[in-house]
């Protein structure tokens, strides 16, 4: 795991200066005659978590998907530690195995068990061994809770348990970032609170997060940073207080109101 | 000598033995005195479906034919048929020709009698002197193990004087196998001569054709077996080659397996059998017939497991394609570990019976000389004028494709039952999971 230059409870604003390990420039993507993103500007910094909300068809799935370039942005640049990723003859498959994601429909490969799952792609693209790669899947899937559950195949769990082991396959990778899109929107309420306690647990240890989502209370209590964004642009950010206590927007204000 | 025989007569389980005392005298005492009766023919009917053979266990009747010398006139004649042999007396027969040129029938009051396998025919009256005799046994079925039958017997003259009967030929039996004993067997059985009595039972369920036509057809089914076999494990890789093509960036590739899949799939597979097997010879390439059924099998077979796989990958979600990806894994890797294993689960059900689509369709080879199941089905139709052999064809077919046709029902049931789970997100308990194949 990423050593966070954060402490528990250190929740504070990053410190100023230090480069962003995600900058997002002027990004821009369409898909055919429709402007999804229309200028995008955001930087990450270490360890941080920056929660994206907004109302949906405002683009923010599409950034989070541009940044480990599932989306390919028409024009703009997005630079991950220090490479601009958007160059042709980067190694895509490297960049991404350091960028975690995770998916509101979870996204298992229903023909592998749990541990399996987890496995895969550290044996395929890190290169690990198979005890390696199995030792590393046990220790994750400890972490989300899900040790009893190694040799079930995904069918046999609940939503909520497949989107713990979502996490677990993206943290065995030894992420640099994580990208949540939408991560509890799929699932019943009852499951959405175990999903999100390792999402806090996560962001606690040190974890950069994007975190695209609709829980206001996780933005207010886990975020360092709330970006609000509408129809392709970023209206409005800050810290939690100043988005959800004194929203500069109309439109901020608009939408807080209207879920909460 | 005679007289030896004369006493062993009266013990017909010892006349084989006395035969060969009588051969080991001819030697030792050649030559031999005053040759009588001279056998002139003893032969047994053909009763092979075809050819000359005299079968075993089959009925048919001998004819033996003998000269007699001047001076004798037969009172009674005795002829002793091979251990385990089977016979009739109730048509038998005897005839009588005299004359020079034995042109003139003589009517004897011949009356038949047998004692143990010794067939004995009393004349009421002793022939004519130097009278040709023909004698005819009916319904007579020798041993199943064939060879060689030896008769032996001695006729009786007017005077009372016993004489052996020399010089008698051996018929060659052809042995039979138990399968076709049971054949013979059955066609003997009053419940099938009743069974086939019925025109409609008789045509399509024939029970000896049944029993006649299992081990041949049975060829056919193996032979059918091996094509689709070879056949199938081809076409697995060329659709999916195929498959591949077809969902490909490159629009040549989409393009070549476009047109191929299309083109196969929309003719049908008789005339591309036909075009392959009359057309490669006329071009100057001479491939044999059973790699040829095999190839034109697969490459037929190929195009539409094409669309199976194709529609396998495409039934993927695209989040698992991108779920790969994300974890960093390459377009080959993710098509490897993610996409084919899940297309080949998704596809077993589609592919079993495409499976059973081309063994049936092995059939066609028929038209080409393959002799498959139906080619050994139609030889022995044309034989015996039965459909049944038809009827046996049409079971070594479902013998394969009913117990697949319920596999790919289970496997179909399974898979639709998983999606359903999957896609309500329900946790399923592992033993319902355990619980299928």
């Amino acid at each position: 795991m990423q050593t966070g230059e954060k402490n528990l409870g250190a929740q504070a604003a990053p410190a100023a200066g230090a480069e962003p390990i995600v900058s997002i420039r002027d990004l821009h993507k369409s898909f055919g005659d429709t402007q999804v993103l229309r200028g995008i500007d955001l930087d990450v910094h270490r360890g941080e978590v920056v929660v994206v909300l907004g109302p949906s068809g405002s683009g923010k799935s599409t950034m989070l998907r541009c940044v480990n370039l599932l989306e390919t942005p028409t024009s703009g640049q997005i630079v991950f530690e220090g490479t601009n990723i958007c160059e042709k003859g980067v190694d895509l498959n490297a960049v991404r195995s350091r960028l975690g994601m995770v998916f509101q429909q979870f996204n298992l490969f229903p023909h592998l068990s749990v541990k399996r799952n987890v496995m895969i792609a550290q044996q395929k693209v890190l290169k690990r061994s198979r005890e390696e790669a199995e030792r590393v899947a046990i220790e994750q899937l400890t972490r989300v809770g899900l040790a009893e559950r190694l040799d079930f195949m995904p069918s046999q769990l609940s939503g909520g348990q497949q989107q713990r082991v979502a996490i677990a396959r993206a943290l065995a990778m030894d992420p640099h970032v994580m990208l949540f899109d939408e991560a509890t929107s799929a699932l019943d309420p009852e499951l959405v609170r175990d999903v999100l306690a390792v999402m806090r647990e996560l962001a606690q240890g040190g974890m950069t997060m994007i975190v695209v989502t609709h829980e206001m209370g996780f933005a207010r209590d886990v975020a360092d940073r709330v970006v609000f964004m509408e129809g392709g642009v970023i209206v409005e950010e800050g810290t939690p207080e100043q988005v959800f206590e004194h929203p500069k927007s109309p439109r901020t204000a608009e939408f807080l109101g209207s879920i909460d | 000598m005679t007289h030896a025989t004369h006493k062993l007569r009266r013990r017909p389980g010892a006349l084989l033995a006395a035969a060969l005392l009588a051969a080991a005298c001819a030697l030792v005492l050649a030559p031999a005195p005053a040759a009588a009766l001279t056998v002139e023919k003893l032969s047994a009917r053909p009763n092979a479906d075809a050819g000359s053979e005299v079968l075993a266990a089959t009925p048919t009747r001998i004819n033996w034919e003998a000269q007699a010398e001047e001076g004798e006139s037969l009172a009674s004649l005795s002829l002793t048929l091979p251990e385990g042999t089977a016979f009739e007396l109730d048509d038998a027969r005897a005839t009588v020709l005299t004359g020079a040129d034995l042109m003139e029938r003589v009517e004897v009051d011949a009356s038949f009698s047998a004692e143990g396998q010794t067939v004995t025919a009393s004349f009421a009256e002793p022939l004519p002197d130097g009278a040709y005799l023909r004698i005819e046994i009916f319904g007579v079925e020798f041993p199943n193990a064939g060879g060689d039958m030896q008769l032996t017997g001695s006729y009786e003259l007017a005077d009372g004087e016993v004489r052996d009967i020399e010089g008698m030929p051996a018929i060659p039996v052809t042995s039979v196998s138990p399968l076709d004993a049971l054949v013979a067997d059955l066609e003997q059985q009053e419940w099938v001569q009743a069974w086939n009595s019925n025109k409609f039972l008789r045509l399509f369920f024939n029970p000896p054709v049944i029993v006649s036509s299992f081990p041949i057809v049975f060829n056919g089914f193996l032979m059918a077996l091996v094509i689709v076999l070879v056949a199938f494990p081809l076409a697995i890789p060329l659709g999916f080659a195929l498959s591949l093509m077809r969902t490909s960036r490159l629009r040549l590739l989409r393009a070549i397996a476009s047109v191929y899949v299309n083109i196969v799939r929309g003719t049908p597979a008789f005339l591309q059998i036909y075009i392959a097997f009359f057309g490669l010879p006329l071009a100057g390439i001479q491939i044999p017939t059973y790699p040829l059924g095999v190839v034109v099998m697969a490459l037929n077979s190929s195009a539409y497991l094409c669309e199976i796989f194709r529609a396998g990958i495409q039934a993927i979600p695209k989040g698992q394609t991108e779920a790969a990806r994300s974890l960093g894994m390459s377009g080959a890797q993710t098509t490897v570990y993610v996409i084919i294993p899940q297309m080949f689960r998704n596809v077993i059900p589609t592919m079993t019976s495409e499976f059973i689509l081309l063994y049936k369709d092995t059939s066609l080879l028929a038209a080409v000389g393959v002799m498959e199941v139906v080619m050994y089905a139609k030889t022995i139709v044309a034989s015996t004028g039965s459909i049944t052999p038809y009827i046996v064809a049409a079971i070594f077919y479902l013998i394969v494709t009913l117990p697949l046709a319920r596999v790919v029902g289970m496997l179909e049931a399974r898979l639709s039952g998983e999606q359903r789970s999957g896609k309500a997100q329900a946790a399923v308990t592992p033993q319902a999971h355990d619980s299928g194949m």
